[in-house]
């Protein structure tokens, strides 16, 4: 049962498309990711889902409600975590989740908020007083105050350490658990794979492509990925046995191949005979680095 | 009005964390009051310092000399040196040298001030030329005609200057409020995207700028209350009207001038901005709304320009009611006046409001 629908969805600042035509449905209770590099728009559909921004073209429904008509009756059925936004540094964890309790008809008991996202020992401290991950989970817990049935995140692990971005996973995957819907952006491809049911990969204000993880690999980047660092030598890698596409990107050359044995023992031979010098070479999986390589000619972090 | 009342207990709380907030609110008036009072506050009962340079060495200067002592508001010293003398009134030690000649000569008995005090040299000489004539007519042996008798009286209201500037100083710490303090405080709100965190509930906007209002306003009133007690204990100043109805326009103050801050705040860029606005703003106002001194005091081209800034209603009402126990029914034109300035900082704030 679809929980989200976005229909067309149009918005630009000054002549620029921010968001240009997009749609997409949510089904209840799955986790769904919008991946993309910086500037492609992400934060801005976010918005308009949530109510914050309007658009000037095409509609959003969430849990059956107009966000353009009642905004604040969407409000009040989301939780949204907001990118960079700041707290009231003189007050502690604890009033900060009194505050936003107060402001919903309905929260959940702080201090189990605090405890799911491990936060129990600075229950006291000043927001001012607190590390970046405790900032975004603080964040996080925010959104999770009045126990929405939809939580938006907005680029939730950027600026995290490896591990910091690990727990914040866990407490996500516990929302999917609980039958909450979560909608997060990310530009980490890891993040989407890891966490998403289905995906939106989106560019430039367009939504490219949109599937499962496992079903935008299967169709944009099947097989595996063959990466060589080339110094030097004219090389017709597309005639290679196994080739699929030739991507360069920042000196490196990325191989989509059916036959990596083939593609691999050819590089090998060309390596031998002198014909071209290559540095490095790396076999992969096919990840939605690739997909996106595949659909935009470019990498998600340049 | 969910969100109204947490807001403003929030508010409370890190108003009360917020060193300077407190500094800005109670501390820095406390300074400046007694700053003020201790330049001015003195004039109460002048006494003039002035040495007599003796050069007859005879009866007029001794005489003169005798008869100068007997002016309670003169203390007399006596100097060898016209020169050590003078430089001492260039140092501002005495308000009058007096130079009695040598030898009847015919020559007058000159008395010298310092220009740039222009007050105190000219109540000193008046003084003095009052008792040179005393001393001539009754050298003339001229009969008294016509016989004058001062009798100070204590009028119902005594104004000393405490009582004054007491008010003056409540007005301008809630002008300062909302001037200083919302400007900053909510522009930086905007800035760190924490007005957007609270637009992201489903709580009205209202609820939380009204509590925002509402924490202003209890703060104010602490303040006032803070100050009023430093001002009685320390420096005896007295409150002869109703402090219930100085709470009150207190709160009046407070509405209209955070209505100004968050007007000031929507058309800065960046807090630095809004706090920049808000001082160039207040700070003319504070030294001309005749907060510290009488507005007479400034030049009479200024007058109109004086009369039309929001504080000085704000000063003048609460000095007559602080100060002489007036009705507040006398003020009642500027008192308008004044809550026209909040309605319409309100009606532009509302107007150009952005929460990011």
């Amino acid at each position: 049962m679809p929980i989200v629908e976005v229909v067309d969805l149009f918005k630009r600042y000054g002549d620029v498309p921010a968001v240009d035509h997009i749609g997409f449905v949510v089904e209840s209770g799955e986790v769904f990711g919008i991946l993309g590099p910086n500037g492609a728009g992400k934060t801005t559909t976010l918005e308009i889902i949530e109510g914050l921004r309007r658009p000037d073209g095409g509609r959003a429904v969430v849990d059956g409600v107009d966000v353009q008509q009642h905004p604040r009756e969407v409000r009040s059925r989301i939780g949204m975590q907001l990118q960079q936004a700041g707290f009231f540094e003189r007050l502690t964890v604890d009033e900060t989740l009194q505050l936003f309790a107060a402001f919903h008809r309905r929260a959940l008991p702080g201090s189990d908020v605090i405890h799911r996202l491990q936060l129990d020992e600075k229950r006291r401290a000043r927001v001012d007083t607190l590390s970046g991950g405790q900032l975004q989970r603080l964040s996080v817990a925010v959104a999770l105050i009045n126990d929405p049935r939809i939580v938006f995140l907005d680029e939730p692990t950027t600026g995290l350490d490896p591990q910091a971005r690990r727990a914040l996973w866990e407490v996500i995957g516990s929302f999917r658990r609980e039958g909450r819907t979560v909608i997060l952006t990310t530009h980490y491809m890891e993040e989407a794979q890891h966490l998403c049911d289905r995906v939106a990969i989106m560019d430039h204000g367009r939504i490219v492509a949109q599937d499962t993880p496992r079903g935008l690999i299967r169709t944009h980047a099947p097989g595996t990925t063959v990466t060589v660092l080339v110094d030097g030598g004219q090389v017709r890698f597309d005639a290679l046995p196994g080739v699929q596409t030739v991507q360069q990107a920042n000196g490196e050359v990325i191989l989509l191949t059916s036959d990596p044995l083939g593609t691999v023992h050819a590089l090998m031979e060309l390596n031998r005979s002198g014909e071209a010098i290559f540095h490095q070479l790396r076999v992969e999986e096919a990840t939605l680095e690739d997909v996106f390589l595949q659909l935009t000619g470019r990498r998600l972090r340049e | 009005m969910r969100g109204f009342w947490v807001t403003v207990k929030m508010g409370l709380r890190m108003y009360l964390r917020d060193r300077g907030a407190v500094f800005w609110g109670i501390v820095f008036p406390l300074i400046l009051m007694t700053l003020i009072g201790l330049a001015f506050g003195r004039s109460d009962s002048p006494s003039f310092t002035i040495a007599v340079v003796d050069q007859s060495g005879g009866l007029l200067g001794r005489g003169l000399l005798e008869g100068l002592r007997q002016v309670p508001v003169f203390r007399v010293e006596e100097a060898g040196d016209t020169e050590a003398a003078l430089v001492r009134l260039r140092e501002g030690r005495l308000t009058l040298v007096i130079v009695v000649p040598g030898a009847p000569s015919g020559e007058p008995i000159r008395a010298y001030f310092d220009q740039a005090r222009v007050t105190d040299s000219q109540t000193a000489l008046v003084i003095l030329e009052r008792f040179i004539a005393d001393a001539n007519l009754r050298l003339a042996r001229a009969p008294q005609t016509l016989r004058l008798q001062a009798t100070g009286i204590a009028g119902r209201i005594q104004l000393r200057f405490f009582d004054f500037l007491l008010p003056g100083i409540l007005a301008m710490t809630v002008m300062q409020t909302g001037l200083s303090g919302v400007t900053w405080v909510v522009a930086t709100y905007r800035q760190r995207l924490i007005l957007k965190r609270i637009l992201a509930t489903p709580a009205h906007p209202a609820a939380f700028l009204g509590g925002l209002v509402g924490r202003y306003t209890l703060t104010s009133l602490f303040q006032m209350a803070v100050i009023m007690l430093v001002a009685v204990l320390a420096f005896h100043a007295r409150i002869v009207g109703s402090l219930a109805t100085l709470g009150a326009l207190i709160v009046l103050g407070t509405l209209v001038f955070v209505g100004m801050g968050f007007a000031i705040s929507t058309v800065s860029k960046s807090p630095e901005a809004a706090n920049l606005l808000g001082t160039a703003i207040s700070y003319p106002m504070m030294f001309l709304a005749g907060t510290f001194w009488p507005k007479d005091f400034m030049p009479k081209a200024m007058q109109p320009v004086i009369g039309l800034l929001p504080l000085t209603p704000l000063v003048d009402v609460m000095r007559g009611v602080s100060a002489r126990g007036d009705a507040v029914t006398a003020y009642l034109p500027g008192l308008a006046y004044l809550a026209a300035w909040g309605a319409v900082s309100f009606l532009v704030a509302a107007k150009r409001f952005r929460w990011e």
